[in-house]
């Protein structure tokens, strides 16, 4: 019988069952695919019994008692998709952020969100404008056709993620411009500014390091024993501390105290650009913004988009950089 | 034997009218696939699968679905759905008992399931599934994210939800845009159908402005989240970028949705929207830059560098990316973005006496 068939039927005959299905009767129902008395047959149930459980059927085994025989079973209650029983903004945020998620197609688990967005209307009673909603996010959200290389590595990557499976990547780097080929243990993926990164241990660097997903050129997964972990994600790791580093907090020297002068009126989203960790003061009419730099670069050209109304104060190598980056502009445009 | 099993064989070509066939059941050891299947280009039977696991209970309850939208519920060709109802003809599980039975065929091009009582609904979220859609709705953020990121781990099997909560741990969509608050009471409006009062902030115009929206959805476009709407006061459908909506107040005023078609017109942006903006790029400046979302390489140029276009973008934003660029790239087009960036540079360097 064939795979796919053979794994429904044993889901239909373990959901219909009274009571749990023995190993015999399962052999009985199955004669050509579980039969015979080796090992074999039992490794091949045990197989599509993972199989189901990925798929989100819980097949379990039930040492049996006075009362009930052993065998297998799936627990109905723990089968079915329940009511997620959320008000309708919650519905409306799971489907808007669906929909918007999986219009990029880049998207990690993009097709598993596809299922999860399709099964979303059995787990509310009325899931009404929010649906409909969700149909326009998508096509709103949609950029054109994402190249397909570009979704299979996020699929391939969010794989290696969840089995913890080490992957072999060519990497171009940024401003080296040159290709080199490392092992990285992926911890996990990021979107930051409309694109992804993958964050993971780099064996080449001996560090956490971040890759710009439309840099890594070709990847490979590590082909050995899929289901066993290669590695451990490091315990200290956090990806969302991680996701949230501003640009001057990337790790490239040791801590600088700098300090920058807003102008005002200084707006929410600019004073919010500084991140959370930033202090803020103020000193005659304007506000100070301290902040601590371990990548001077990175906040050297925060304060410049910000044009005319900020200024860097300290430390002094910065400010005499900045002055140095406008001068030779201003050169270049007269 | 008292299962009822009828199957109009699934033809390719949704017009043809089938009928109704009985199908006699035989037992499992017995039964064969309808027609050999090419192993080279048979997917992975799980995706099958869990097609079929959504397949069954959706068209049970939209009786006389047609073939056309069935596909599009399941993300599948035309094709491959009438595989999948073929596929399905062949299954059950013996012993065949008097209430479970699979009624299924397609009349002309709508499909017909009756009851079959063991997938009536879809199995759990797998820890995949809840796992991409909980770290979507964090990124979106809002007050209820919490409880729809608890409710999605209720709803993945018991023993999965070690799983689950460490796969949410490994991605991160971004973090939320704008203040909780006008975020949860925009998806409540858009959930009801009802009317909001912006406090909206213009970039443009550097400038606030109070408008009246029919909110229809939330979009994303460049790693920024939009809320699409109908403004009440200009007569048109427009974008409204999250992060400047100071304030957001529900009217008791509800609206009547958009039809389908008309949404699928839509554009978050209108077309005639100004000039794209045009930069000139070094070489150091120009592979970061082509990485970015909605930039649009024009040509190379010698030693690696490039000049880029970008759309919807106004003149202060083009200023704003050449300048985060640490002086390796200009502004050249259109006329008013260029003066805006020279003017721009020569103040700031001002500053630095």
């Amino acid at each position: 019988m064939q795979k796919d068939q053979r794994l429904l039927d044993l889901a239909a005959l373990l959901l219909k069952a009274a009571e749990p299905v023995s190993w015999r009767e399962i052999q009985e129902q199955f004669p050509e695919d579980y039969g015979g008395t080796g090992e074999a047959a039992i490794r091949k149930f045990e197989r599509d019994k993972a199989d189901l459980l990925e798929l989100g059927i819980p097949v379990r085994y039930a040492a049996g008692d006075e009362d009930l025989p052993a065998g297998y079973l799936i627990d109905r209650d723990e089968f079915y998709l329940p009511d997620l029983k959320l008000p309708p903004e919650d519905l409306a945020l799971l489907y808007l952020a669906g929909s918007a998620a999986l219009a990029k197609r880049d998207f990690p688990y993009a097709r598993d969100l596809a299922h999860a967005l399709n099964k979303l209307s059995f787990a509310a009673r009325a899931p009404g404008a929010s649906e409909a909603a969700a149909l326009a996010a998508r096509h709103l959200s949609a950029e054109g056709e994402a190249a397909p290389d570009a979704v299979n590595r996020v699929e391939e990557l969010s794989r290696a993620i969840a089995m913890k499976k080490r992957v072999r990547v060519a990497y171009l780097g940024a401003e080296r411009r040159e290709r080199t080929e490392r092992d990285v243990d992926p911890y996990g993926l990021f979107q930051r500014g409309g694109a992804w990164f993958l964050a993971g241990w780099c064996h080449l660097r001996k560090d956490i390091r971040t890759f710009h997903l439309s840099r890594i050129e070709s990847l490979s997964v590590n082909p050995a024993a899929p289901r066993t972990p290669d590695f451990q994600p490091r315990r200290d790791f956090s990806l969302a501390a991680f996701a949230t580093r501003e640009t001057w907090e990337y790790a490239k020297h040791a801590p600088v105290r700098c300090r920058v002068r807003l102008d005002p009126p200084v707006t929410a989203e600019v004073l919010a650009s500084f991140g959370p960790r930033a202090r803020v003061g103020e000193e005659g009419g304007a506000t100070l913004v301290e902040v601590d730099a371990t990548n001077g670069e990175g906040l050297l050209r925060h304060v410049l988009a910000l044009g005319e109304r900020a200024e860097l104060l300290a430390p002094r190598t910065l400010r005499e950089q900045a002055r140095r980056i406008l001068a030779t502009l201003a050169e270049e445009l007269s | 034997v008292s299962a009822h099993r009828r199957g109009g064989k699934a033809a390719p070509t949704a017009s043809a009218v089938r009928k109704r066939k009985a199908v006699p059941a035989r037992p499992a050891a017995a039964r064969r696939p309808a027609a050999p299947r090419a192993a080279a280009t048979r997917p992975d039977p799980r995706d099958r699968l869990r097609r079929v696991l959504f397949l069954v209970p959706y068209a049970v309850r939209h009786p006389g679905i047609p073939v056309r939208d069935l596909a599009r519920r399941c993300g599948c060709s035309e094709k491959e759905l009438l595989a999948d109802l073929d596929f399905l003809l062949g299954v059950g599980s013996p012993p065949f008992a008097p209430d479970d039975f699979l009624d299924l065929y397609v009349e002309g091009d709508k499909v017909y399931v009756a009851l079959h009582q063991s997938f009536s609904r879809p199995p759990r979220f797998t820890e995949s599934e809840a796992a991409a859609l909980a770290a979507a709705a964090q990124a979106l953020g809002g007050e209820g994210r919490e409880r729809a990121v608890k409710a999605l781990r209720d709803s993945v099997p018991r023993d999965r939800r070690a799983s689950f909560d460490e796969l949410v741990g490994r991605i991160y969509a971004g973090a939320p845009p704008a203040r909780d608050s006008v975020l949860g009471r925009l998806q409540r409006a858009i959930a009801d159908r009802r009317a909001v009062r912006l406090d909206y902030h213009s970039a443009s115009r550097e400038a606030d402005s109070e408008r009246v929206v029919h909110p229809y959805t939330l979009a994303q476009r460049f790693g920024h989240w939009y809320l699409y709407g109908h403004d009440t006061a200009r007569g048109k459908p427009l974008a409204f970028r999250l992060d400047r909506v100071r304030e957001c107040a529900a009217l008791p005023e509800r609206f009547e949705p958009p039809t389908e078609a008309e949404l699928g017109r839509s554009r978050l942006f209108s077309e005639q929207s100004g000039d794209k903006v045009r930069l000139r790029l070094g070489p150091s400046a120009a592979p970061w830059a082509l990485s970015r979302a909605g930039i649009e390489l024009v040509r190379r140029t010698e030693g690696g560098g490039a000049v880029v276009e970008v759309a919807d973008a106004s003149v202060e934003w083009g200023t704003r990316f050449a300048l985060s660029l640490g002086g390796d790239a200009e502004v050249i087009a259109p006329p008013a973005a260029r003066r805006h960036f020279v003017e721009t540079v020569r103040r700031t360097l001002a500053r630095y006496p």
